[in-house]
């Protein structure tokens, strides 16, 4: 009996794809922050209603429509973009950061995974959380803003690909900080404004040239654009360019991933 | 060696202890402070993308003034300053103190539960006003401000940090985790704030609206605020000072109370 346990032990012994250990790391991911479903979930439901409240109580009266929309329905699916963002991003890089801080970023790389397997299990969980939060704000707005369906294509599109590129960014973010002050630097000084200023708010239409230049360089105008055509069906960039934007970025953010969890940097030092 | 041994006893100050006082204060203030680009940095930050934000979105969409509408956000972006700063100076504070039993340090010491609490109400006050004076400055940037009356103004800046402070404190104190503390300032103080006014004048609102916002105590602050620098005001101003003065009467004598008898602390 003991020959054969110890012949079990050896290469790691998998098909192509260790699809237990993946489901694992997956499941470990959603369950940190289901279980805290208040602070991942709700308050972020809160957060972006208040703010649909501000810009409603401060600009609705003196705005009719945009395009051919109220500013209700305008405001809302980029709210909505928005939260998902920063949720996705946020449950990446926290959760790096934090294993990193705590010492136990080792469940993470003792495991027989590959970096593959570890780049798609970290990404799922942010993906799940912006999904979650997408869907949670969309209802809590329901009662108060008329949405329609123009698109379903592109609303489902846009949402899977925002939440996976800045869950991604996520985790490069939580492997490239060292404390908690990094981390609150990135958030303040790039996510933050990347995504106030992204076209959430307002139309790029009608901005004037610069700042039309500086929207149209920002990855974020082009998911929350493309988010908004699905409602509304009206956009103010290329749909196309929209897609294509979105499709690259991922591409290259899921190398880099890959690469970084195969290097080990800043992980195994 | 005999001698010093035998000034060992009761307690020996004044009324005051003054020393000990200014020793908590500084404590107080400084551990607020050590990373100045996270405490002062970032709402300068983030209120600037606001600012922004609201003079972009108004200029697309809208054909108000932004200087206008500068003007009636920014008293109110500072207010929000002060008090998220007073509010987390305080309460985030004591949860770490008593996560890691640092607060023994003052409990310690030799101050009474009227000092312990002037001390908190007045470290939080400074943290709030020196994060709402970069805000402030910050705002130059996107108009000159007038500065009606400046007593005002400087009254209601110290009324909504002490405020927030206190509140900060009796959060602290209670909350045993920082689930409990997060969520009381997502749900309960941050919709307060929003709501206050801040973002439109509630002249315009409808009647229901209005009465609402006038039991929200912040919104006397903002508008007592605001008041200070354009000279114009929804409620009357004496109204305004009477309800910070109250609320800040009252949050102190709670905050006395929870020391003295060492609720959640001394246990």
């Amino acid at each position: 009996m003991i020959t054969s346990t110890t012949s079990t032990l050896g290469p790691r012994r998998y098909r192509a794809f260790n699809w237990v250990g993946l489901q694992t790391l997956y499941a470990k991911e959603v369950r940190r922050f289901v279980s805290v479903a208040t602070q991942t979930v709700l308050a972020p439901m809160v957060t972006t209603l208040l703010f649909l409240a501000v810009f409603v109580l401060a600009l609705g009266h003196a705005v009719d429509r945009v395009g051919d929309v109220a500013y209700m329905s305008f405001l809302a699916p980029g709210l909505i973009m928005m939260a998902i963002t920063q949720n996705a991003f946020a449950n990446t890089s926290s959760s790096i950061l934090i294993s990193k801080i705590q010492g136990n970023i080792v469940d993470l790389l003792m495991p027989p995974l590959s970096p593959l397997e570890r780049t798609i299990g970290m990404a799922g969980g942010g993906l799940t959380r912006g999904l979650i939060v997408g869907v949670a704000t969309w209802v809590a707005m329901l009662p108060f803003v008329p949405m329609s369906a123009a698109h379903p294509f592109y609303i489902l599109f846009h949402a899977v690909a925002a939440s996976l590129m800045m869950s991604l960014i996520g985790v490069v973010a939580g492997i490239w900080a060292e404390k908690f002050d990094h981390m609150a630097a990135i958030t303040n000084f790039v996510v933050t404004p990347a995504a106030f200023l992204s076209g959430a708010f307002y139309s790029a239409q009608r901005l004037p040239e610069f700042w039309q230049g500086v929207a149209h360089a920002n990855p974020l105008f082009y998911m929350i654009d493309g988010f908004r055509y699905g409602f509304i069906g009206h956009a103010d960039g290329s749909l196309g360019a929209g897609i294509a934007v979105m499709l690259g970025a991922n591409a290259l953010l899921l190398w880099l991933t890959h690469r970084l969890f195969a290097v080990g940097y800043r992980l195994k030092a | 060696m005999a001698a010093p041994a035998l000034r060992l006893g009761p307690r020996r100050f004044g009324r005051v202890n003054w020393r000990g006082c200014l020793n908590l204060l500084r404590r107080q203030f400084k551990s607020g402070f050590a990373d100045l680009h996270y405490t002062i940095l970032g709402p300068v930050v983030s209120n600037a993308l606001y600012l922004l934000l609201f003079v972009i979105a108004s200029t697309s969409l809208t054909r108000l003034d932004p200087q206008a509408l500068i003007a009636f956000i920014a008293p109110g972006l500072i207010c929000f300053a002060i008090a998220e700063r007073a509010f987390e100076a305080s309460g985030a504070n004591l949860i770490f103190e008593k996560h890691h039993n640092t607060h023994t340090d003052w409990l310690m010491a030799p101050l009474t539960a009227t000092e312990r609490a002037a001390c908190f109400a007045l470290s939080s006050t400074l943290g709030g006003v020196t994060v709402g004076a970069a805000v402030a400055l910050m705002t130059l940037a996107f108009s000159w401000p007038s500065l009606a009356h400046p007593g005002a103004l400087i009254f209601f800046a110290l009324a909504t940090g002490m405020m927030h402070g206190l509140i900060g404190t009796l959060l602290g104190i209670w909350a045993l985790k920082w689930d409990q503390y997060t969520a009381l300032h997502t749900f309960v103080l941050l919709p307060l704030a929003f709501l206050s006014g801040v973002f439109a004048p509630i002249d315009k609102m409808p009647e229901l609206a209005q009465h609402l916002i006038r039991l929200n105590p912040i919104f006397y602050l903002i508008d007592g605020f605001r008041y200070g620098m354009s000279g114009a005001a929804s409620a009357d101003p004496l109204l305004s000072a009477l309800v910070a003065l109250g609320m800040n009467l009252a949050l102190f004598l709670w905050v006395h109370r929870w020391f003295r008898s060492g609720y959640r602390l001394k246990s």
